[in-house]
């Protein structure tokens, strides 16, 4: 085991393309977040004060019930993205269904078109975006419940 | 048409693109590097400029040019690209911009610790974004023919020559504003034509040529749609737009993940704007220009149309707002593509230098430049709508597991990319032998999302879990970065 020098060379001297650097927004992490992902990936060693705790909150358990709050967030944001995804294809679907079924739209004009290629032609579109405001607001929740719940000691 | 509002819109337009792209190069040093690295890019902006660099020659020419041709399969194409951005939103914008990845190998290579996997990727990228490239210098090439009679090639080499001698220099593309711009160009060169024929032919001067009922006949009508091929285009086109190359770069600069889903949700507000004026058009030439779809110039729609309803000054006026628009849609997108794809290159295959970027956006441009000389266009809606399939058979799966399952291995992704390429790339390429020999299975290789995405995604599930002990060390800190909120 040999210690990180801590210089440029601590990647493998493979003939890799010089890497790219990334530019990344200052992050102002919420507290302890990144060390709940640290430590949930590596093992179970608990390490207290390895770090240089500064919050107070070093209870041996901290870090493992972060990352579950973290896990919880990413599962139910997944769950969020997939139910409004499932809502938009089965929205869409019914409406077409219900254009497709209704031949009275096709024998009706508005302006020359008829109504059936009016609806499908202009019709999608609200849905999708009822959709996703809908989903910026409730993914925008999800978070400050994240945060509410990681900040409480 | 009288070719001096052809050459006039034309000329106009490049030597603009030329001007803001040498421009450009004098502030972009301080413009772009104070944009990325402060972002303090509104999302309004972003998303305009995402916009701007989106819409394409299958979107302005296209999407009107379908509907002619096609009746009601061609309306899916406008919504499949618009709620593509809802799929971006819904599972790849905020974890993405959290990513700090700039292009999609940089996120591949990254969340997979895996050179292999970048190198894959690259390759896949720069694939997609040749075969993007293509149908816009095939849209040159038909606007130059159309506008102005110069046979068709001279379209295609020209944007090919401005686009790589613009990025070569310096590029265009780093400057949000000018992108931003390009949007409401495109918007108001649709926006302008379309109201003033709707007032003329309101006004009864000119009257249709098919009844409506001829015009909009049951049988192209929303009740005879093929539910297979309809899905299946859906799959494509909303799962494509994930994996497009110069779409992504956009993302970066936001702030944060919250306004990377802002951005997300103003960009589909304003593609649902510009789509209603496409079509409009589509619907139009069905009753007033029925012969463009026999002749097979459909896409040649908008171009034509302005001067058919209103002969005269008004007419030309009209039609060279539509030329300047769509020159520009054919210049934005091809150097938004050229750009990520000279980076991308550049990055991992010529050591990343100045001369290697220039070297990379030179390739980046002849090469489509040659594919859209040697090959026909077969319709720049359908064209494109197979690059998305491919992209989706490919990049998607990847993408989408990197973000939201722990268990992808470098080489379930690898595998699954390949297996997606191979089989989504085959069935395009026999598109003619099976309409030959077995007509009743056509539908399933001309649109062949439907079952290329899911064996490419279980492929890759399959592939990860035999290989889960090889699941990245530092997964659950990088997912943590992913979907945990900035502050």
């Amino acid at each position: 085991m040999t210690p990180p020098t801590g210089d440029d060379d601590t990647e493998p001297p493979r003939s890799a393309p010089p890497p790219r650097v990334r530019v990344t927004a200052p992050r102002i992490p919420v507290r302890g977040a990144q060390r709940a992902g640290e430590t949930s990936g590596s093992s179970t060693t608990h390490a207290t004060g390895a770090t240089g705790g500064t919050d107070a909150t070093d209870e041996p358990d901290a870090s493992d019930v972060r990352g579950v709050y973290v896990r919880s967030l990413i599962r139910s944001q997944l769950q969020l993205g997939l139910v409004c995804a499932a809502a938009f294809a089965l929205a869409t679907t019914l409406f077409v269904l219900a254009i497709v079924w209704t031949p009275a739209l096709d024998e009706s004009f508005v302006a020359g078109v008829p109504v059936s290629w009016l609806l499908l032609a202009f019709g999608v579109y609200p849905l999708a975006l009822t959709i996703a405001a809908l989903y910026v607001w409730a993914a925008a929740r999800n978070e400050s419940r994240y945060r509410s719940l990681a900040e409480e000691p | 048409m009288s070719p001096a509002v052809g050459y006039t819109a034309i000329a106009v337009v490049a030597v603009a693109s030329i001007l803001i792209g040498f421009y450009g190069l004098r502030v972009s040093r301080t413009t772009s590097d104070f944009y990325v690295a402060s972002r303090t890019v509104r999302p309004w902006w972003n998303a305009s400029a995402i916009g701007g660099e989106y819409l394409s020659a299958a979107s302005f020419l296209g999407v009107a040019g379908l509907i002619l041709l096609t009746g009601t399969g061609g309306l899916w194409f406008p919504i499949g690209y618009t709620a593509g951005y809802l799929m971006l939103l819904l599972f790849v914008a905020a974890p993405l911009r959290r990513s700090g990845a700039y292009t999609i190998p940089d996120f591949t290579g990254a969340r997979l610790d895996s050179l292999t996997a970048r190198r894959v990727t690259s390759t896949l990228v720069i694939v997609v974004g040749w075969f993007y490239i293509v149908p816009q210098l095939q849209g040159a090439a038909l606007t130059v023919r159309i506008t102005t009679g110069l046979p068709s090639w001279v379209g295609s080499v020209a944007v090919a020559v401005i686009v790589a001698g613009v990025v070569a220099a310096g590029g265009m593309r780093s400057i949000t504003f000018v992108q931003a711009f390009q949007f409401w160009l495109k918007l108001t060169a649709l926006a302008v034509p379309l109201v003033a024929l709707l007032i003329i032919v309101n006004g009864g001067t000119v009257a249709p040529e098919l009844t409506p009922e001829a015009a909009f006949p049951t049988g192209a009508g929303p009740g005879a749609l093929d539910a297979y091929r309809t899905i299946s285009l859906m799959v494509a086109l909303l799962l494509g737009t994930l994996g497009l190359p110069h779409v992504l770069v956009r993302f970066y600069t936001n702030p944060d993940g919250t306004a990377a889903r802002r951005t997300t949700l103003i960009v589909l507000g304003l593609l649902s704007v510009f789509y209603l004026f496409p079509t409009a058009f589509g619907l139009l030439g069905r009753a007033f220009a029925p012969d463009l779809a026999v002749s097979g110039e459909a896409d040649a729609l908008i171009l034509v149309l302005p001067d058919r309803l209103v002969p005269g000054p008004i007419g030309q006026l009209l039609t060279a707002f539509v030329i300047a628009g769509a020159f520009a849609a054919f210049l934005s997108t091809s150097s938004g593509l050229v750009v990520s794809l000279a980076g991308v290159i550049s990055q991992d295959l010529l050591g990343g230098s100045v001369r290697g970027f220039r070297a990379a956006a030179l390739m980046s441009s002849l090469v489509p430049l040659a594919v859209a000389l040697i090959t026909e266009s077969t319709g720049l809606a359908g064209s494109v709508g197979l690059v998305f399939a491919f992209t989706a058979s490919t990049l998607c799966p990847v993408l989408l597991l990197g973000i939201w399952w722990r268990g992808l291995t470098a080489r379930g992704a690898i595998c699954g990319m390949l297996v997606g390429g191979l089989l989504s790339g085959s069935a395009i390429i026999a598109v003619p032998a099976v309409a030959a020999a077995a007509p009743a299975w056509s539908a399933f290789v001309e649109q062949p999302a439907a079952w290329t995405v899911p064996i490419a995604a279980t492929v890759t599930v399959l592939v990860s879990r035999i290989d889960r002990a090889r699941v990245p060390r530092g997964v659950d800190a990088f997912l943590a970065r992913l979907h945990l909120p900035e502050r």
